[in-house]
């Protein structure tokens, strides 16, 4: 056992397992920052109560929360002229959106409805309220759920490996089956 | 000037505020006393249309606020609003509560928004908490800065919703004479509030409040003296002692 982890742990494989990091660190990385921005969008049309914005946004985040991430990625890479690991990324940031909409709405709502009160008492229209006082203050209490979603999209990147893109669990599968072992 | 014409409002089956007219002078001290429920917090935030009427007519200034399409953001800027709960914006330090709004609403410079909001600061006695954020302040000095943020709106009519009911009870005086200094003012008040010393000191006209309407009012005096109704009687014997 230990002489074969020996022989894997050799220069070009190291260097080939990097590649694979590297891949993983862009998918997430563009995951996360695209997520991010779409989901609190989402999470604001949702929270919003709009007759128009709220549903669009409900009916996008049932769907994609609902929708296995494995089966969007496959989905995507068929449907869509995209590189696969486009299409992977793209799957992962509209399934994440979704849930960072969710986290987003409930960070809202924890927020005391006064401060909505002081604020349009004060003269602020709505998106001033939500920009300068209910939105930073919503944001601190959302840091907890979204650093571990943050951390599950790291971790899921390695579904994208079913549409073929090598990136770190793609290259360790690669390492290990020119080694013939699947230890 | 504020004009309640004919105003009613439901919560649902609730029937809060019932046909209730009421005319609120120019500079007038207006206190509205109540049991709980009797309607007194919804007829104040009817003033400034934190709660909308479901029928009747508000207007403050001249300006119809329950027409549609009526220039809210524009009114609130003079009618300023004290919250039982205070209702500081927590993320903000006392000095930001206080100039935000004249900053980002009314589009003064920041300089003179923090200039004016330091001398109302220190006319609450909290010039020295300029820069302290709400939790380091205890609940009488974070009232005293709610007052100095409304103030700082340099608002015509100051509406005060219990100030004083979530105070630990030796804080309450701290905030009352901050609003009696106040009272000498020109400034339109109307203050929902227990406190019969305040009331007596400062107010030119009580209404009691009862079941959604105005059941008595009158000049201070007249409530200690003689009550007309059984109903007011009974309320201030239990909150007289």
């Amino acid at each position: 056992m230990m002489e074969e982890l020996a022989a894997l742990a050799q220069w070009h494989n190291v260097r080939f397992m990097a590649e694979g990091l590297w891949i993983t660190l862009r998918i997430s990385g563009l995951t996360i920052a695209f997520s991010f921005i779409l989901g609190t969008l989402l999470g604001v049309m949702r929270y919003s109560g709009h007759w128009l914005l709220a549903r669009i946004a409900a009916v996008y985040i049932e769907s994609f929360r609902a929708s296995p991430l494995i089966l969007l990625i496959l989905l995507f890479r068929f449907t869509m002229p995209l590189k696969p690991v486009n299409s992977g990324t793209l799957a992962m940031t509209l399934f994440t959106a979704a849930i960072v909409g969710e986290i987003v709405r409930g960070g809202l709502n924890s927020v005391d409805k006064g401060q909505w009160e002081a604020a349009r008492s004060q003269g602020f229209t709505w998106w001033q309220t939500m920009q300068h006082i209910v939105l930073p203050q919503a944001l601190r209490k959302m840091i907890p759920p979204l650093t571990g979603q943050f951390i599950t999209v790291v971790k899921d990147t390695s579904y994208v490996w079913v549409v073929g893109v090598q990136e770190l669990t793609g290259k360790g599968v690669i390492i290990l089956g020119q080694h013939g072992s699947t230890l | 000037m504020i004009q309640l014409i004919n105003v009613n409002k439901h919560f649902g089956p609730l029937h809060v505020l019932v046909d209730v007219d009421l005319t609120v002078k120019s500079g007038e001290k207006l206190v509205v006393i109540g049991p709980s429920g009797s309607g007194k917090s919804t007829l104040i935030r009817c003033m400034n249309l934190l709660e909308r009427p479901t029928s009747g007519t508000v207007i403050v200034d001249g300006v119809d606020i329950t027409a549609p399409g009526a220039p809210l953001t524009k009114v609130r800027q003079s009618v300023a609003m004290v919250f039982q709960q205070f209702n500081l914006y927590p993320h903000k330090t006392v000095l930001e509560n206080v100039t935000m709004a004249p900053i980002l609403v009314k589009g003064i410079p920041r300089e003179e928004a923090e200039a004016s909001g330091l001398e109302f600061l220190d006319r609450v006695g909290l010039k020295h908490k300029a820069n302290a954020y709400p939790s380091q302040l205890s609940g009488g000095q974070q009232q005293r800065v709610a007052i100095a943020r409304a103030l700082n709106m340099r608002p015509k009519i100051m509406l005060f919703d219990e100030p004083t009911s979530a105070l630990d009870p030796e804080m309450v005086q701290e905030v009352l004479d901050v609003m009696i200094g106040l009272s000498q003012e020109g400034i339109t008040m109307v203050v929902v509030t227990h406190e019969m010393g305040f009331a007596r000191e400062v107010a030119d006209r009580v209404i009691f409040m009862d079941g959604g309407q105005i059941l008595e009012e009158g000049p201070p005096e007249h409530f200690f003296e003689a009550p007309r109704h059984e109903r007011t009687r009974l309320f201030l014997s239990r909150i007289l002692r």
